[in-house]
């Protein structure tokens, strides 16, 4: 396997060429991995850090709480490094993958992977800003202050490809004027364990280290570093737990390969929201927005940016002028030499070839981002709820706590009247209900709610539903049925309760497009039937929607009031599709307005619910 | 005149129902008078009616139609006097941008939803206090303007003139009269302001308008 073999000018090859390099690596451990992974097994492949036994220490909760929570699953650990993890996705020999915020990112342009969850230290923690890096130095250095004092000085990191470990300090001194690429500092690369930095950096082997945030701090308190022989380099003063010396990004990634089941992915997905701290804190998120990460690759134009390097023949030409020079010495070296260099050359370009192929294979990543993240969006909606659900939950819960310690307020003071308990009991009871509510409809989109199908008459829940918004909002305007339905089809196999929070929110919305253009026209519901389906249509004369609205509608968080959480249709829509139709929105015939229509198979007569 | 008997009103505006009534009955458990709103413009409709009186404004910072923000802007926007009550923001999760937005327009402090029933309460009993200050202040201001109203231009003139510590015989060179005129109008000006010296007389002046004696 020559074209596998590191040769000395590997160092010189963009590292987009590295994928096509290690796929012959995986192809080899493809068959291996398939035969040893059980039917119910999950894989689960991690970046191990701080070295295989620390791994296996750290990510041991998790795995077993996951197993713990996913009955009938047997999850499997596997630790790599930076290009194996990656050469695991290409085989794919991992269903799930752990690993730093940046080598996510390229992971994500690589092959596709969609996050799931991102790791916080803490449950309130915002998950976008978790993963720092310090530059350590000797305490005695009083040289080295800030980091425009590196300017010379050795700099020693695990990786140039790691994350925290080296990136984030190398845009850090980007930014202030230092580029290690021109030896401003030095880099010195020890290879992975991190604690390999802190003994260069402690035997003088080079002048500052970079460590992952709070890994100084662990050492000292594990007792391998002595406390106070080690310093942080111009600490920021917003980051309190310790000291760093880069901006923060988003936490570790928990992400799904692309060719994951995502009911698994969900199942998957709830259990890690549902995960306690494990002893250092630790846990899972909603998935961050890793857009600062991919700023953070442009600006050093490296994982899916490297492309931004080789900006033409040109750049191509001042990389690799040195050699070309070299091959005309040898070409006027003349004879002996002449067939070695017309193989050289014919391999520089094959290689040079494959380079600029890939970069438009990157390149075309890039640009169908968008779809990418449509895919993300849709995947990660459940996590996104679990926000929701938070936020939801906390008004109700404020209330109930505002009257519970009234009451005891009142009683302390002596001035609790009879009155006044029966009010706030009620008002107690009646947010509890509330809140039990949202937990139902929120439960009964996880679909954990059992599977409910029954005849139901669609022009009686019509009714049931103007009633119920008529009884929650006394200002709602008329619902104005139109039946067209034969008194032989006239019912559906579905969850009523399901149809009616779909025919509400339909209500609502078109109440609100109403208001906000000052209508109070009824709003017109009409019922058809035609090809044994029934078909619903509610239309109302707000202001309408253009066509690239109209498409967008249904997407999680997509909304047009300014205080909507923009769930409410994309909920719709899943329950429209369980139930075998569709919803869909289109400008009504005549007028203004919008009309949202849905259509559902009738049910055979004599059909009922299935046991 | 007769304000100072007016209770402190604490109005909560908050679109959400539930809570709003929550915050009224705890309000109303330490023997505050609490009023809410279901909305900003529901507040505003109502403000022309409210007494004359201290209390202070709790404003949900997210609302729809017309936000917390928006109203305090209002507020601001018209006759400061016919709006004398601090503002308390609440806020939610996340809205730290637009507390800080709040506070610079003038907002007496912030609470981050969800909070505690004492921190809530504490913070109320500030802002009330310090309606009542500034009401009391407006409260002054209003009556020495009132007495000094009740002088005539030329009285006015004296007043001015002996507040900046001019003796009779100079006003009279500056106004260009007798020396006993002056004599006359400075006893008036004395007993129609129930003042006993010029440092008294200035202080008046000054509380009427700051720049009174410039």
């Amino acid at each position: 396997m020559p074209a596998c073999r590191r040769t000395p000018f590997s160092a010189f090859i963009p590292a987009s060429l590295a994928p096509a390099l290690g796929r012959c690596g995986a192809l080899l451990l493809l068959g291996l991995w398939a035969a040893a992974a059980g039917a119910a097994d999950i894989r689960l492949g991690v970046l191990a850090w701080l070295g295989s036994e620390e791994a296996e220490v750290q990510w041991k909760p998790l795995v077993q709480e996951l197993e713990r929570r996913l009955p009938g699953h047997r999850i499997q650990l596997r630790q790599y490094d930076l290009d194996e993890l990656s050469r695991a996705l290409q085989g794919g020999e991992v269903e799930f993958v752990v690993t730093n915020p940046g080598h996510y990112v390229t992971l994500e342009a690589e092959h596709g992977i969609s996050r799931i969850a991102t790791q916080v230290s803490a449950p309130s923690q915002d998950p976008a800003h978790v993963v720092g890096s310090a530059v350590v130095v000797l305490e005695r250095r009083r040289d080295l202050r800030r980091l425009e004092d590196l300017r010379g000085a050795t700099l020693a990191a695990v990786a140039e490809d790691a994350f925290g470990g080296y990136q984030l300090i190398w845009a850090e001194l980007l930014r202030h004027g230092l580029d290690p690429e021109q030896g401003q500092p030095r880099p010195l690369f020890t290879g992975f364990p991190m604690p390999r930095v802190v003994e260069a950096v402690l035997r003088g082997e080079a002048d500052a280290g970079v460590l992952r945030a709070c890994l100084l701090e662990r050492l000292e308190r594990e007792g391998t570093v002595p406390p106070g022989r080690l310093r942080v380099l111009s600490p920021r003063a917003d980051v309190g737990h310790c000291g760093v010396t880069s901006a923060l990004y988003p936490g570790w990634a928990f992400a799904a390969a692309r060719g994951t089941d995502p009911a698994l992915s969900r199942a998957v997905l709830l259990a890690l929201l549902s995960l306690p701290p494990d002893e250092g804190g630790q846990t899972w998120s909603v998935p961050a927005d890793y857009h600062p990460v991919h700023e953070l690759f442009r600006e050093l134009k490296i994982g899916p940016y490297a492309f931004l390097r080789e900006t033409g023949w040109d750049a191509l030409w001042h990389r690799y002028w040195p050699w070309a020079a070299g091959l005309a010495l040898l070409l006027l070296g003349g004879g002996l030499y002449t067939l070695r260099v017309e193989h050289l050359v014919q391999r520089r370009t094959r290689e040079l070839s494959s380079a600029l192929a890939e970069r438009h294979r990157l390149e075309a990543t890039l640009r169908s981002g968008q779809e990418q993240m449509d895919h993300l969006s849709r995947l990660s909606i459940l996590g996104e709820l679990a926000g929701t659900l938070a936020h939801e939950l906390n008004q109700p819960l404020a209330a109930i706590g505002n009257y519970a310690r009234s009451l005891l307020r009142r009683q302390q003071a002596g001035n609790l009247t009879p009155e006044a308990l029966q009010q706030a009991a009620a008002e107690i009871a009646s947010e509890s209900e509330r809140a039990a509510g949202i937990l139902g409809g929120i439960r009964a989109f996880a679909r954990k709610r059992s599977r409910v199908r029954q005849p139901c008459d669609l022009a009686q829940l019509v009714r049931e539903s103007a009633d119920l918004l008529r009884g929650i909002q006394a200002k709602a305007p008329a619902i104005a049925l139109e039946d067209a339905l034969p008194p032989g089809g006239r019912q559906v196999l579905a969850d009523p309760l399901q149809l009616q929070q779909v025919l509400l929110n339909l209500f609502k919305n078109a109440w609100d497009a109403q208001e906000a253009v000052g209508s109070d026209a009824p709003i017109a519901v009409s019922l058809s039937a035609g090809e044994g389906r029934c078909r619903v249509a509610v239309r109302d004369h707000g202001g309408g929607l253009s066509p690239e609205l109209q498409q967008r509608l249904f997407e999680p968080f997509f909304t047009t009031k300014p205080d909507g959480l923009g769930l409410g249709l994309s909920i719709c829509k899943t329950i429209i599709e369980a139930h075998g139709g569709e919803l869909a929105a289109a400008a009504p015939a005549d007028g203004p307005g919008l009309v949202l229509h849905f259509s559902l198979p009738l049910a055979a007569d004599g059909e009922s619910t299935p046991p | 005149m007769n304000t100072t008997a007016t209770p402190p009103v604490i109005h909560v505006v908050d679109d959400e129902a539930p809570f709003r009534r929550s915050l009224l009955f705890l309000l109303e458990s330490v023997g505050w008078q609490a009023v809410g709103h279901e909305s900003a413009e529901a507040f505003l409709a109502a403000a022309p009616a409210f007494p004359a009186g201290g209390g202070c404004l709790v404003l949900d910072i997210r609302m729809p139609r017309v936000s917390g923000l928006e109203l305090q802007r209002r507020l601001k926007a018209g006759d400061p006097a016919a709006n004398p009550f601090p503002i308390i923001f609440m806020t939610g999760h996340g809205d730290v941008e637009l507390a800080v937005q709040a506070m610079k327009e003038g907002a007496v402090d912030f609470l981050q939803k969800p909070f505690k029933d004492q921190q809530f309460l504490d913070t109320v009993e500030r802002a009330v206090q310090l309606s009542l200050e500034r009401h009391a202040a407006s409260r002054r201001h209003q009556e020495a303007r009132e007495c000094l109203e009740r002088l005539s231009a030329r009285e006015r003139e004296v007043a001015r003139l002996l507040a900046l510590g001019q003796a009779n015989k100079e006003v009279a060179r500056a106004l260009g009269i007798s020396e006993n005129t002056v004599h006359v109008h400075r006893q008036h000006v004395m007993e129609k302001t129930g003042t006993g010296s010029a440092a008294e007389l200035a202080r008046l002046i000054l509380r009427a308008d700051p720049a009174g004696l410039d």
